[in-house]
């Protein structure tokens, strides 16, 4: 626990191998499997109740497992007490001591290791600094505000100096504007200390801007794990290609064009290679709204009615009616000025751009013939 | 109007009808004249009127007995003769400069210690008990409050056949051991145990249920953090549960020490105050209603009063400071 560099560690973290998980009839983990490189900022994502949480008191060891094994430092840690894991864990409630002050609460794990006094007040003041709390030390959590409270619960996993740092949706009690500026704070002292770190969150914003390596989960198992761009670029299904990006993937129903090498698409046929499946087969067809572009001159396109504009700044969301289907696109500022509801707009669906998902599985089907 | 005409028909009665009779028509006007005041006043003071009959309780049982008790406490009366005559502080001087008051303190003191302490630690304990999940811990829990709602009387009735020297269950458990008949309550040390035992046994449920309030409204969450943080056990308990239920305990013992000063039912029924268990609540008693010192035991009321308001603001003021402190 004792700030060993992070180089001469094992390089798999945490692994988790085959753990499920039931509460009563529940399934909270079914068979999940996953793997924590050392160092990394890894994230959990996915909507509430898919069992997040329960991973992460699994791992800190709150939570006895029904099957499966997980592995800290290489080392089997399935049965072993939660004292030896070497985990620190910030909890979506902060959990902080209500009856002790702030430097009290940062304080108390290290009194309980066995620290000498001076190491704890040198700590305790870096800690103080580091998380600008210097005003506060002496007041209890109640008195803090909801900001100040969730630093003090970050410090305290903080000062123990924790090879691996569990955190459980720890923003999402905030409010927008402190959201964003303990985004790039956590992004900081992750780069500062180099430790592991387990995030779990239902916000895609969070996972996509912190995770270095983010695992989406469903119904207690891991559904796809990679890098944000791996994600956003190659979703391995329908569920990972709905959750990621922002906005949405638009996704229509189609299907596999008997005519031409592509696709029956609500707006017509697309030229975009069959996906090694055979004519007639129902597939959805995904496309990013930021792929969508207007035609420039006299480019083959389809004339789109609007219906909606959203402006958020420097760029603006469109949504188009495409024969009955709604299609959302990003415009920037420019592009979108004096674009107005029930105007017609010339859109091109880049061919390329296009995924397509069997309909029966949900499974997205690789590009080609 | 009608109140005048009721005293005219109550004054024109009492010469033409039978005592009896008058005594009837009078508590009939009155409450006549009561019913009328009170539809008068309706609408005005609804609130006032339907708090009326409460405070009218309280006056009579309580208020005007304690005034009444605190005048004649400035008086030599008693009770079997009715003669009156003002003596000043005299009584005060008396109980102050009586060696037996002392006495009887220093025993209510001893039993007050003793059992509160008891109750504190068994009530704890217990809390503790049942703050987890355990098989009929519900039927259990019942079983357990039931002595709290018993009558004194009961109480000191069962746990006198307990103490019983032939057949009591106590008793005869020492028979296995020796052939005399075993009397606990035939020496100071163990009448004052028999006292505390049975006092405990009845108001230790009542920590209990207190203490355990107090602990199910610690957040399991901080337990949990604890762990992680690894905190061992012991620590657990007094950085987390202590806070939580501090003063929930302060409580508990600030209504424990006033009942406990008052020790009178348990004592009355178990010894009769023999074996110098007499407490200051017998003693009192005993000169009102035995020995007839009305005003001399008002007095002493007054002293045991005056005690135990002391007591409690002693109390609150510390339960207070340490509510600021957290």
């Amino acid at each position: 626990m004792q700030g060993s560099s992070q180089s001469d560690r094992p390089q798999t973290a945490v692994t988790l191998t085959g753990v499920s998980k039931q509460f009563g009839a529940v399934d909270a983990l079914n068979d999940l499997s996953f793997e924590v490189s050392t160092g990394k900022f890894f994230v959990l994502f996915g909507p509430s109740s898919v069992g997040k949480t329960t991973t992460l008191r699994a791992i800190a060891g709150l939570e006895k497992i029904d099957a499966g094994k997980i592995e800290i430092d290489g080392q089997d840690v399935t049965e072993a007490p939660i004292r030896g894991r070497g985990v620190a864990m910030v909890f979506q409630s902060f959990a902080l001591y209500p009856h002790l002050t702030v430097s009290q609460n940062f304080a108390y794990p290290l009194k309980e290791a066995g620290l000498p006094a001076n190491e704890i007040n040198q700590r305790v003041g870096e800690t103080v600094e580091m998380l600008s709390l210097s005003h506060r030390t002496d007041n209890q959590p109640s008195t803090l505000s909801g900001g100040e409270q969730q630093r003090v619960a970050l410090g305290r996993a903080l000062i123990q100096r924790p090879n691996i740092l569990l955190l459980d949706e720890p923003l999402t009690n905030l409010d927008a504007k402190l959201r964003h500026d303990m985004r790039a704070e956590l992004k900081r002292l992750h780069r500062q200390f180099g430790m592991t770190i387990i995030y779990a969150t239902p916000d895609e914003l969070e996972a996509l801007s912190m995770g270095e390596d983010i695992a989406v989960m469903k119904e207690g198992t891991v559904v796809q794990q990679g890098s944000p761009d791996d994600l956003y670029e190659t979703p391995r299904n329908l569920y990972v290609a709905a959750k990621i990006g922002s906005p949405h993937m638009n996704l229509l129903d189609a299907s596999i064009s008997n005519a031409v090498d592509g696709l029956d698409t609500p707006f017509g046929e697309l030229s975009t290679g069959r996906f090694g499946l055979s004519g007639g087969e129902d597939v959805v067809m995904g496309i990013r709204p930021s792929d969508i572009r207007l035609a420039q001159d006299s480019e083959p396109h389809v004339n789109m009615k609007v219906q909606l504009v959203e402006p958020l700044g420097d760029i603006t969301i469109v949504s188009v009616d495409a024969a009955g289907a709604n299609l959302r696109m990003v415009l920037s500022e420019a592009g979108a000025l004096g674009v107005q509801p029930g105007h017609e707009l010339p859109v091109v669906i880049p061919a390329e751009s296009v995924h397509v998902f069997r309909k029966a599985d949900g499974i997205a089907m690789p590009a080609g013939t | 109007m009608a109140s005048i005409v009721g005293i005219v028909a109550v004054a024109i009665s009492a010469f033409v009808l039978p005592v009896i009779a008058t005594l009837w028509l009078t508590a009939a006007a009155c409450a006549l004249v009561a019913v009328t005041a009170v539809v008068n006043a309706w609408g005005r003071y609804t609130g006032g009127l339907l708090v009326a009959p409460a405070i009218a309780v309280l006056v009579v049982m309580n208020i005007f007995p304690l005034l009444w008790s605190l005048g004649l406490s400035f008086y030599n009366y008693r009770a079997d003769r009715q003669t009156l005559s003002f003596v000043g502080l005299r009584n005060y001087e008396r109980l102050i400069t009586d060696p037996v008051v002392w006495d009887r303190l220093t025993t209510t003191a001893l039993l007050v210690v003793l059992t509160v302490t008891v109750q504190m630690v068994v009530g704890f304990l217990l809390a503790l008990l049942f703050s987890k999940q355990f098989p009929l811990r519900r039927y259990l829990l019942i079983l357990v409050l039931t002595p709290m709602m018993l009558s004194y009387v009961a109480v000191g009735a069962f746990f006198r056949y307990y103490y019983d020297p032939t057949f009591g269950l106590v008793s005869q458990f020492a028979n296995l051991f020796t052939d005399e008949p075993y009397v606990l309550i035939s020496s100071t040390a163990g009448a004052v145990a028999a006292i505390v035992i049975a006092d405990a046994w009845m108001w230790a449920p009542f920590v209990m249920l207190l203490v355990l309030a107090g602990l199910v409204s610690v957040p399991k969450y901080l337990y949990e953090a604890a762990s992680v943080d690894r905190v061992p056990a012991w620590r657990r308990f007094q950085s987390i549960t202590f806070p939580y239920v501090k003063g929930l305990l302060l409580l508990a013992l600030l209504f424990r020490t006033i009942e406990a000063f008052k020790l009178f039912d348990v004592v009355f029924i178990l010894t009769d105050g023999g074996q110098s268990t007499e407490t200051i609540a017998l003693y009192v008693y005993r000169q009102a209603i035995q020995f007839n010192k009305t005003s001399y035991s008002a007095s002493l009321s007054y002293v045991l009063l005056f005690t135990v308001i002391v007591l409690t603001n002693l109390y609150l003021y510390l339960a207070n400071r340490r509510a600021k402190e957290g």
